[in-house]
């Protein structure tokens, strides 16, 4: 006998080794990258905004356990999805909706857009937009018509993106800068751009999102709202205000970070996401240009969630693998460091 | 100095440090028995002896007729005890030759050859004589590879030193000690191959770099050999990442290496080379690293092929009592976990690693979230998440066109999933099934052409 023998030994197939990510540490980096959002719209918005994130959450994660209760199916509500749907759901409503309609918007996002679909990763629309998405067509007149404006009680009829669309509306370098550190009515998360661009690099940097869906789809926005604004007043510093107003107004930055990147949602290949930011985009430029409604980046979104499983074909060259999908003939590429054979046959001529 | 890399890959935890300073030592089975695999790489041979017969160490004893072959040699001086299937690497039950040494040390080597002006015939089948294959762990006969096709020009020989499995550090240990040696055997196959030699060496090694260049120097080899630092990453070592590394070229899919104009070599090919002209002695001795969480003192040893590891234990390395959960015969990496330690050392074994519980996974698969850390991580750009879903669906076209059989199963997919989905193991059975439908389904083309020939007549 080798004392080996004695100890409980395991079989598997290599790897015998693993980096020790998990669905749990990644929701977790979510989560800390949405508190800042969370804390500026309690400031911005009062308790209402505070009531509203700690309502969702709680009906998310509730909804989930009691689901997956009736369904016999495991509980995960330890992979905090639950949370981050419930968080991303509070952060895309207005301060000023009813306790009870996010409620509702919790139980459709977390029961219906993704229980029903398989859980957590078989998902085909984003739940927390699907749940917005129903208290928007369900509900309109308190989740498009009214929007509290920060610091007070008093209630506007209008968004700017709205006042955009309706009347002309003209813009000091004030107004960009009150818009940057999110001094606006909207929905409570997507306001204060300044803190989203913080979350984006927090999350680049953490390798937990891809950069080629957020860039596509805001560069697409504007490259289009630069033509348009170009045809229309034929002045190019208008259309380039044009441009910094359709980036700072409306969830565009706040569905670039956290919606885009959503990770069952959305392709897993990277020219797969780069269309799909550059879809997302061009359909939310469209909306808010055309469009009966005054933002587009929900519907967009969801719409591109449809066809993100096709976009998925797109793929990269595979090694060893010409431009057609040929095998490759062989290179003649030789590197410059190692031509001694060219050398040496140039010094013998 | 240009470090160079290849799209992809991981950065894993090395741990070389464990053994890496230990240089290598001598060690001997306490048994005093080597059970030597019939065949190691190649065509299956047949034995050569029978129970009872009085072997010299180097004495060949199985061989085949097949090219694609390399015979088998007695590593010890003795007598044959049994021939019967024992475990080897892989949990396979393989036919093995059981010797037992009488403790003396009569050889049977081959008279020493100058590699530099023999024939070049002579040299090719000097290497299969010495039963060489590649020690990097796939076990390819090394005389087929120095043997490519006459319409294939071979530019660059490429030294594999880069050791990209963590834990090992054998090869590191011997370019250290045995710097003339591997240069010795690398301008030996230069010369066969009329190229240019590089040696990739992965930048956690830099400090070998003075050494093989002095030697380089010394022996006058400087416009022939030049040195490569390659980016520390795994898989560098695989032959096809490295070649993309250093040479910026690709293998084409479904080709060899001798197609991008190159053939890669592993380090102690070379040195194996090197004594099989110098010394005339075959392949019979493995060097290899001992190492992981639950060894007591990690090792690198230089022991006779057909050692069994148990046979070490203790008198030459001990364990940790009851702290092993995994024996792994090759790097964590892409090695495989055995039932027991009773298991001989074979040519292409690299290193023997004792994995604690905390140094492996034993987690359970969650679902896929989809989050494409696997498409980043594929050292062949492939898309290991697609395939799975494909895999699952059991569309096997599909997983082909998101790049199945294109897998190098280096299992960097596995390794950076957050679900820890066991992607690379499911790829291993998909493309189990797909050669087995392939196989099948030309048995079925092939039955009835022979039907409709049946019928013609």
């Amino acid at each position: 006998m080798t004392d080996s023998q004695k100890n409980e030994i395991y079989l598997s197939s290599s790897p015998h080794y693993t980096k020790g990510l998990s669905t749990t540490k990644i929701m977790l980096a979510v989560i800390i990258a949405l508190l800042p959002e969370c804390v500026y719209g309690v400031y911005l918005f009062g308790i209402k905004a505070l009531v509203t994130i700690l309502v969702s959450v709680a009906s998310c994660v509730v909804f989930e356990v009691l689901f997956q209760k009736l369904c016999k199916r495991p509980c995960t509500i330890s992979d905090c999805s639950a949370i981050v749907t419930g968080i991303l759901l509070a952060l895309v409503s207005p301060a000023t909706v009813p306790v009870w309609i996010i409620i509702l918007g919790a139980l459709f996002a977390v029961v219906i857009a993704k229980g029903l679909f398989g859980g957590l990763g078989a998902n085909v629309f984003n739940p927390a937009l699907t749940g917005r998405a129903f208290m928007f067509i369900s509900f309109p007149a308190v989740m498009g018509a009214s929007w509290a404006e920060p610091f007070t009680d008093a209630v506007s009829s209008a968004t700017i993106l709205s006042k955009i669309k309706s009347v002309a509306f003209a813009a000091d370098s004030s107004v960009y800068l009150d818009l940057f550190f999110g001094k606006r009515a909207g929905c409570i998360g997507e306001t204060c751009i300044l803190l989203i661009l913080i979350s984006f690099v927090f999350l680049l940097v953490l390798k937990v999102i891809d950069w080629r869906a957020p860039l596509g789809m805001v560069a697409t926005v504007a490259v289009g709202t630069f033509i348009t604004g170009l045809v229309k007043t034929g002045n190019c510093s208008a259309a380039l205000s044009d441009v910094l107003l359709a980036l700072l107004t409306g969830g565009l930055l706040f569905g670039a970070t956290f919606m885009v990147t959503d990770y069952a949602t959305t392709p897993v290949t990277k020219p797969g996401r780069f269309v799909f930011g550059i879809g997302c985009g061009l359909i939310t430029f469209l909306i808010r240009t055309f469009g009966g409604y005054p933002e587009g980046v929900m519907f967009s979104i969801l719409i591109m969630n449809a066809i993100a499983p096709f976009l998925n074909n797109l793929t990269v060259r595979k090694y060893g693998y010409g431009k057609k999908g040929h095998a490759k003939p062989a290179p003649k590429k030789i590197v410059q460091e190692f031509n001694i054979k060219d050398a040496k046959q140039e010094a013998a001529k | 100095m240009k470090i160079f890399t290849f799209k992809g890959g991981i950065y894993p935890p090395e741990r070389k440090e464990l053994s890496r300073d230990c240089p290598i030592t001598d060690a001997f089975p306490s048994t005093k028995t080597v059970t030597i695999p019939v065949t190691m790489g190649g065509a299956p041979n047949t034995p050569l002896v029978k129970v009872g017969d009085i072997v010299a160490k180097g004495q060949k004893i199985a061989a085949s007729d097949k090219f694609m072959s390399a015979p088998v040699h007695s590593s010890v001086a003795g007598t044959v005890k049994k021939i019967q299937n024992c475990m080897v690497t892989g949990n396979m039950e393989v036919p093995c030759i059981i010797i037992e040494s009488d403790g003396s040390d009569r050889t049977d080597y081959m008279p020493p050859l100058d590699p530099f002006t023999c024939d070049e015939k002579d040299a090719i089948a000097r290497i299969r004589d010495a039963g060489i294959v590649g020690m990097g762990g796939a076990s390819f006969p090394t005389h087929v590879k120095l043997s490519p096709p006459p319409d294939k020009e071979i530019e660059y020989v490429l030294l594999n030193a880069a050791e990209c499995e963590p834990y090992l550090t054998i090869d590191d240990r011997t370019m250290q000690e045995e710097t003339e040696k591997v240069i010795d055997g690398l301008a030996i196959v230069l010369r066969l191959m009329g190229a240019e030699g590089i040696i990739a060496l992965e930048t956690n090694k830099d400090y070998i770099k003075p050494l093989l260049e002095k030697e380089i120097a010394a022996k006058g080899y400087g416009d022939d050999i030049k040195v490569a630092l390659v980016k520390t990453k795994y898989p560098q070592g695989c032959e096809k990442n490295i070649v993309e590394a250093v040479l910026g070229r690709e293998i084409p899919a479904g080709a060899l290496p001798a197609d991008a104009g190159t053939i890669i070599i592993n380090v102690g090919t070379v040195c194996a080379i090197s004594d099989a002209f110098r010394l005339g002695k075959p392949l019979i001795e493995r060097s290899l690293t001992i190492s992981g969480g639950a060894c007591e003192k990690p090792c690198n040893l230089r022991v006779p092929v057909g050692t069994m590891i148990g046979d070490l234990i203790p008198e030459v390395f001990t364990l940790k009592a009851g702290a092993t959960a995994k024996i792994i015969s090759g790097g964590p990496m892409m090695g495989f976990a055995m039932t027991n330690a009773m298991f001989p050392v074979a040519k292409g074994t690299s290193g023997v690693i004792f994995l604690t519980k905390d140094e492996t996974y034993l987690t359970d698969e969650s679902p896929c979230i989809g989050c494409g850390g696997c498409v980043d991580a594929c050292p062949m750009h492939l898309t290991p998440v697609m395939m799975v879903r494909e895999l699952k669906a059991e569309n096997y076209d599909g997983a082909k066109k998101f790049g199945l059989m294109d897998c190098i199963e280096c299992g960097c997919c596995s390794y950076v999933c957050p679900a820890n989905i066991r992607l690379v193991q499911r790829f291993r059975l998909g493309k189990a099934i797909v050669r087995q439908q392939m196989a099948d389904a030309k048995a079925k083309a092939a039955a009835q052409s022979a039907s409709k020939e049946g019928e013609k007549k």
